[in-house]
């Protein structure tokens, strides 16, 4: 890279920031969207730079919580067997106006349609646009289980399902749902340019898409239009910074006004920086080494109940969280509901765990491969040293460990093959809703998807989740899932380790910001002073 | 009167001239002394290690070394992020960095030799094909080819060495052919040819001795080039695998904690540079001493 490459993005975000036009907002993200269209991504480096500003759903998380409150729905109405869901649109939404598209209309039941269905229908004519894989449409089962999709009116649709499902709000309100233009579409589609909806979007969302340089700059301005009302800057940033340290240091030095995910060691140096604010929050999140229960020693309970003892938990949240973390006992961080508090922890005790093992038939212990998590994700901030620390630990009672890491997209892939023997993965939720940890991570279903890494189908633990699931009165629901969370518990398929906090710095200036604990950066309320 | 005749008649043994035109190079003998001492550091390592390199230390995290504040005199260079001694770390680190810089050295030393012996004295064909095989891995950058090396052989030490002497071996081959082909013309050559004895011998025993000089400079140069190639592997984590305590590995999991524990990055890279620094100047040296158009 030539010098000028570097300086001139630089000055250019510097000019920026400087130019007292305190409206502009610069947020140094992490790493480069892949596409502006929460329909086909699934990470939340895409979320954030479209999802949360380009686009708005039917029902939304209350910003800075979890409860589902009306977005571009006003209102829903359920019926009585739980399958019907009418929804009546608000009136008077209109499209952002960007260089390449301006709206003629105001939003309507048709975009639901065409959202919706271009997800659902696969003879859809941009159904197969840009590769026409939907992940989490599919993996949320949305695809099996709307049966049909109505327009009742330009403000009504219906939704009818083919079983009642009581998660089904909750999913309505996650990204992968965000409505996009008809009307963009058409133009599109006349134009022949179908491809350019995922790269130049178009939404209802507080800003408007202006530019995107890869590995530098995504650009918005504010929406004059905005149905909640405009936003409070003009003009919004995303400085794309990898590097933790670096961002930092563009923090202190007022290139961004905001980072993401600050490195664990640099939070004190932050929080007694008077021009800096540091915010925290309980993450919605686990982290945690699962066992391939379908490969031997691992299929034997009490190897795996050995190996829970012999890890000394404690120890790696002090040192790879820097204690800001709790320390794990089920699968659900404490935050959701039906969390169940009464589970006994298996206590660090190396003496079991070698009784156990001997128990098991492996009084010399036995070795075998653990995959270390190779990206920094918020319920693992260093799975390498955390895999370190492990193996030293398991020498003790004999196990004799070999790290293995490969590139994130390939550990994914090999781990959803079951190609792994004990692996480190966690899960941030999607939507604040049991089912979409104890479903997603450990049911049937989930080993069918890949997502259920441990391999683990038990069927009093799945038959409970998929009751629940089907449900709607939370307290029966609570029940079954803390039932859920003891058979998980006796049976150990994962050791789960942590639920990380979340922390986000910003200049002393930033005002209005609220930590997302679905672990989004949401600017709409945001302004400087 | 007469003692001191014969001693200035006496001529030198090639050793006792080298000696003193090697120890007049003040920068190579501090140099040497360097070396030896992190030689003998890492032969006695597990006799000097306070403790075992992998050992965690409860509690005790990124502690820093006993001369700043808040440091302890347990363990004298601090700490790292997961409560292993650092000192110890480095110990062990020295033994193996040495080690796999003597490998590598040995495995490019070896081939390349092999391969420029072959191309020098046959020529025509042989020359040609080996020829282009070192200029397509020189047209190489030479980082990039062993990170290409060592991922395609998978992470690992022993890959690293081969990755590193894959990428060390044109240079062998090159300096070996071009002092075969000076050689071959000699005189003494024809007179062993004339004699009828066979190429392995002529290239073994008769031109390959009349070449080592060269060749013991261009491999003290290369030790340190191939420690620095392992480190850069380590550092990008192709080479050691933890918990093996790699200098280069050290450094890599050091730097999220550049700004505020310096201490962990610091002392492998002090180590790195003190040992590629002494083996520089000993090279140096060695060719001033055994270079005759260099003497004075």
């Amino acid at each position: 890279m030539k010098l000028w490459q570097i300086l001139f993005p630089l000055c250019f975000i510097l000019s920026l920031v400087s130019s007292s036009h305190a409206s502009t907002f610069v947020y140094c993200s992490e790493g480069s969207p892949t596409a502006f269209n929460p329909q086909i991504t699934t990470d939340g480096t895409s979320n954030n730079a479209a999802g949360h500003t380009i686009y708005n759903r039917l029902v939304e998380f209350k910003y800075g919580a979890t409860e589902v409150v009306p977005g571009l729905a006003e209102s829903w109405t359920v019926s009585p067997d739980g399958k019907t869901y009418t929804f009546k649109l608000r009136k008077g939404v209109k499209f952002g106006t960007t260089k390449y598209f301006t709206p003629t209309r105001e939003f309507n039941a048709d975009d639901v349609i065409f959202s919706i269905d271009r997800q659902r229908d696969t003879s859809h004519p941009y159904h197969s646009v840009n590769g026409g894989n939907y992940e989490f449409f599919k993996a949320m089962e949305v695809d099996t289980l709307i049966s049909t999709l109505k327009k009742i009116d330009n403000y009504t649709v219906e939704f009818k399902l083919n079983k009642p499902e009581s998660p089904f709000i909750t999913n309505m309100a996650m990204s992968f749902m965000s409505i996009l233009s008809k009307e963009y579409a058409d133009q599109l589609l006349k134009e022949n340019k179908k491809e350019n909806i995922d790269n130049f979007p178009v939404g209802t969302g507080p800003f408007v898409f202006r530019s995107y340089e890869k590995d530098t700059l995504v650009r918005f301005e504010a929406n004059p239009t905005y149905w909640q009302g405009t936003p409070k800057i003009d003009k919004l940033v995303f400085a794309i910074t990898p590097d933790a340290n670096v961002r930092y240091q563009k923090l202190k030095t007022g290139e961004c006004h905001l980072i993401i995910e600050p490195a664990p060691a640099d939070i004190n140096a932050m929080k007694q920086d008077s021009k800096l604010k540091v915010m925290e929050s309980a993450g919605l999140n686990v982290g945690y080494l699962a066992f391939n229960v379908k490969k031997k020693p691992f299929d034997n309970l009490d190897v795996r109940r050995a190996i829970y003892h012999a890890l000394n938990r404690t120890s790696y949240i002090n040192a790879i969280y820097m204690g800001n973390a709790i320390l794990a006992k089920n699968p659900l961080p404490p935050t959701i509901w039906s969390y169940n508090d009464k589970t006994e922890d298996y206590p660090f005790n190396i003496e079991k765990a070698k009784a156990l093992l001997a128990k098991a038939g492996h009084p010399n212990g036995f070795a075998a491969e653990l995959w270390t998590l190779p990206v920094t994700r918020p319920y693992n901030p260093n799975g390498k040293k955390m895999g370190e620390m492990m193996q030293a630990d398991l020498a003790k009672i004999g196990i004799k460990v070999t790290l293995v890491s490969y590139d994130w997209p390939t550990y994914l892939a090999k781990s959803r093959n079951g190609e792994h023997q004990m692996i480190q993965l966690g899960w941030t939720g999607d939507n604040g809703d049991p089912d979409n940890f104890l479903n997603v991570l450990l049911g049937c279903s989930g080993m069918k998807a890949g997502s259920n890494v441990a391999q683990w189908c038990q069927k009093d633990f799945n038959q409970k989740i998929v009751k629940a699931k089907s449900i709607s009165n939370q307290e029966a629901r609570t029940k079954l899932y803390k039932e859920a969370q003891e058979i998980f518990h006796d049976r150990a398929p994962w050791v789960p380790v942590a639920h990380a906090m979340i922390y986000r710095a910003m200049s002393a200036k930033v005002q209005g910001y609220k930590i997302d604990p679905l672990g989004g950066d949401i600017f709409r309320e945001v302004y400087i002073e | 009167m007469e003692l001191e005749q014969a001693k200035e008649l006496t001529p030198q043994t090639p050793f006792q001239e080298f000696y003193q035109s090697f120890a007049l190079n003040k920068g190579a003998v501090i140099g040497l002394a360097v070396l030896l001492f992190f030689i003998a550091v890492g032969i006695s390592s597990p006799f000097l290690a306070p403790y075992d390199p992998t050992q965690l230390f409860d509690g005790a995290y990124r502690l820093p070394p006993f001369f700043s504040s808040g440091g302890n005199t347990k363990f004298l260079l601090g700490t790292d992020d997961v409560g292993r001694d650092i000192l110890s770390r480095l110990i062990h680190g020295t033994a193996l960095s040495l080690g796999v810089g003597i490998m590598i050295v040995v495995v490019s030393l070896v081939l390349g030799t092999i391969f420029g012996l072959l191309a020098g004295y046959f020529g025509k064909s042989v020359d040609r094909t080996v020829m282009r095989f070192t200029d397509i891995v020189m047209a190489l950058p030479s980082t990039l080819l062993a990170i290409v090396v060592a991922a395609i052989l998978g992470p690992g030490l022993v890959n690293a060495v081969w990755a590193v002497s894959i990428v060390a071996i044109p240079n062998y081959i090159r300096l070996v052919r071009a002092l075969v082909m000076a050689e071959k013309k000699r005189a003494y050559v024809m007179a062993a040819q004339a004699y009828g004895a066979g190429h392995i011998r002529i290239m073994v025993s008769e031109i390959l001795p009349n070449c080592t000089a060269p060749i013991i400079v261009q491999a003290t140069l290369g030790l340190s080039e191939g420690i620095l190639n392992a480190a850069a592997l380590g550092f990008l984590g192709l080479g050691a695998q933890p918990p093996t305590p790699e200098w280069g590995t050290m450094l890599a999991d050091a730097r999220p904690f550049l700004e505020n524990s310096p201490w962990m990055v610091t002392f492998p890279g002090l180590c790195i540079l003190l040992v590629v620094l002494a083996l520089n100047l000993v090279g140096d040296g060695l060719r001033d001493a055994l270079d005759p158009r260099l003497k004075r």
